[in-house]
């Protein structure tokens, strides 16, 4: 289980991932709306970490291996 | 142009070029005179494709001299939004700067087959930029400027599919693609006053369309009537070689649609708690109507976590298909003046393994959606919980990527893949239409469109259209 701190620092060092990237792009004014979206995706994200999967529970997408003519 | 051919439903157009009261060239003229003079007036038109169109309606009328007749959209002109390539030197915008003079050499599959059914491509209209998939809270977010709506030109057409379904409203075109990731169908049949279908995933190819969202993307008709969504919907599906997410099997509508026994329709609880009061009134006066062949119910879905599964994968999937765009800093070129907290920067910050949960939940919802759906033949639900609101109005005050933003059907029906059709119910105070929307199980495309047609069939609204375009 995590904790708000954890959160808060996950928030951060997923900034600082995002401004290494793309900080050369962006006005502090937008970095500061990238921090504002990170941790409005943590209370998005949050529902989907905590809700438990079995094992075999598989992603819904399809995959087909590929053989050409 | 006499507008004698304006608000025309496909079946009557047709029937009018069936019978040589009207030709294909004529009416495709019509038109693109129509759409060249008024389609700027609403921010609506990006190309007027007229050479394309011509050449397709001198086909179809020499086709027709010959004694053949393709079926019911020969020589129906029509528009497309404009992220669907077209070959010819014609350009696809998607409707953003950064992309204003991009061509492709090769024409989507749904302009193909509406071609190969005899219906000219009379323009190519506007969109919001990139549908919508940096994230946009005004309707300005758009290379063409800010779409009107017909209704009243200080409100919106609601997005992503805005040129669409403001040509469409305005007589301009018999009827429009569109495409949906999440509501950029219904959102502007609502706001237009239109009949918008937004199909099965899976159900029309979208090999040629711009990619925003692989597992979400959809592509479907803005019409005049639900009978007029069946037919365009029989002309663009079907399994498709170029997309492999395409259905296997083909689409027939059949406008003879019945359960044999009256339908069932579900009403989810709470449907109505935050909608505007002339929402409420008239979706309550539509369910009233609709007691005449159904039985009504509340339903419930089950408690899940919707909003936030579909959310993280727009958030993934967009950022990945313009992770190039987002790493050359293409978004400084785009209109929308500002994010508000909804960067798309941010999107790479979702990790891989919340991403593959949110596909793993995926499945989950989409059972348990089916299985509350199974007993009905569709739910009903407004399709939107105020009407068109101002141009220079901020519509979104709450990110999409924040928890509790609240759709419900469209974080359902788009997550899960379902088909939904609106149609107008009614007007509020201010003349603007609202709309009810009608999901069915996947594949039941058939089901949600009877339903709709009993309802217009019953009710006016449809034949409403703004004031001053009729004449």
């Amino acid at each position: 289980m995590t904790t708000n701190a954890d959160n808060s620092l996950e928030q951060e060092l997923l900034f600082a991932i995002i401004k290494e990237r793309y900080g050369h792009l962006l006005t502090d004014e937008q970095l500061e709306s990238v921090r504002t979206a990170i941790v409005g995706q943590r209370e998005v994200l949050r529902p989907i970490r905590e809700y438990r999967l079995t094992n075999d529970v598989e992603p819904f997408s399809n995959f087909r291996p590929f053989r050409g003519d | 142009m006499g507008n004698s051919f304006i608000f025309k439903p496909i079946r009557e157009l047709a029937g009018l070029i069936a019978s040589r009261e009207v030709s294909p060239v004529g009416l495709t003229q019509d038109f693109l005179d129509r759409l060249e003079e008024y389609g700027p007036h609403y921010n609506a038109l990006v190309t007027l494709t007229a050479d394309r169109a011509l050449a397709t309606a001198r086909q179809a009328e020499s086709e027709l001299v010959a004694g053949r007749n393709r079926g019911l959209l020969h020589g129906i002109p029509w528009g497309a939004k404009d992220l669907l390539a077209t070959s010819g030197g014609i350009p696809t915008t998607w409707g953003a700067a950064p992309f204003k003079d991009q061509q492709f050499d090769y024409d989507a599959t749904v302009i193909n087959r509406l071609e190969a059914a005899g219906a000219p491509l009379a323009g190519k209209l506007a969109m919001i930029e990139l549908a919508g998939g940096m994230g946009y809270i005004h309707p300005d977010a758009s290379l063409t400027g800010p779409p009107r709506n017909p209704w009243d030109t200080g409100r919106w057409t609601g997005g992503s599919s805005s040129g669409s379904g403001a040509a469409v409203a305005a007589g301009l075109v018999p009827f429009a693609i569109g495409s949906e990731t999440w509501g950029s169908i219904l959102i502007p049949a609502n706001n237009c006053g239109l009949s918008g279908l937004r199909p099965t995933y899976g159900r029309v190819s979208r090999y040629g369309a711009m990619a925003l969202c692989w597992t979400l993307d959809k592509l479907g008709p803005l019409c005049l009537t639900a009978d007029d969504c069946g037919i365009v919907l029989e002309a663009i599906a079907g399994p498709d070689p170029l997309d492999g997410s395409t259905h296997a099997e083909p689409f027939t509508y059949n406008p003879s649609f019945n359960p044999g026994r009256r339908y069932r329709i579900g009403v989810p609880s709470g449907t109505l708690d935050e909608a505007a009061d002339a929402v409420k009134e008239n979706f309550e006066a539509a369910v009233e109507v609709l007691r005449d062949v159904a039985d009504v119910e509340e339903m419930e879905f089950p408690e899940f976590p919707y909003v936030e599964i579909t959310s993280v994968i727009l958030m993934v999937e967009s950022a990945s298909a313009f992770e190039d765009f987002l790493a050359e800093g293409g978004p400084r070129e785009l209109s929308a003046p500002g994010w508000h907290g909804r960067s798309p920067y941010a999107r790479p910050a979702v990790l891989a393994t919340d991403y593959i949960k949110a596909l793993r939940l995926r499945r989950v919802m989409a059972r348990q959606v089916d299985e509350a759906l199974a007993r009905y033949d569709a739910v009903a639900a407004p399709t939107a919980m105020n009407t068109a609101t101002s141009i220079d109005q901020e519509f979104r005050s709450r990110s999409m990527t924040s928890a509790g933003a609240g759709d419900l059907m469209g974080s359902i029906g788009n997550g899960c893949g379902l088909p939904s059709i609106s149609v107008p119910s009614g007007f509020d105070g201010d003349g603007l239409p609202t709309g009810i929307q009608f999901m069915a199980r996947a594949y039941d495309e058939n089901a949600c469109l009877a339903i709709a047609r009993e309802y217009q069939a019953r009710t006016e609204w449809h034949r409403r259209h703004p004031g001053d375009l009729s004449q």
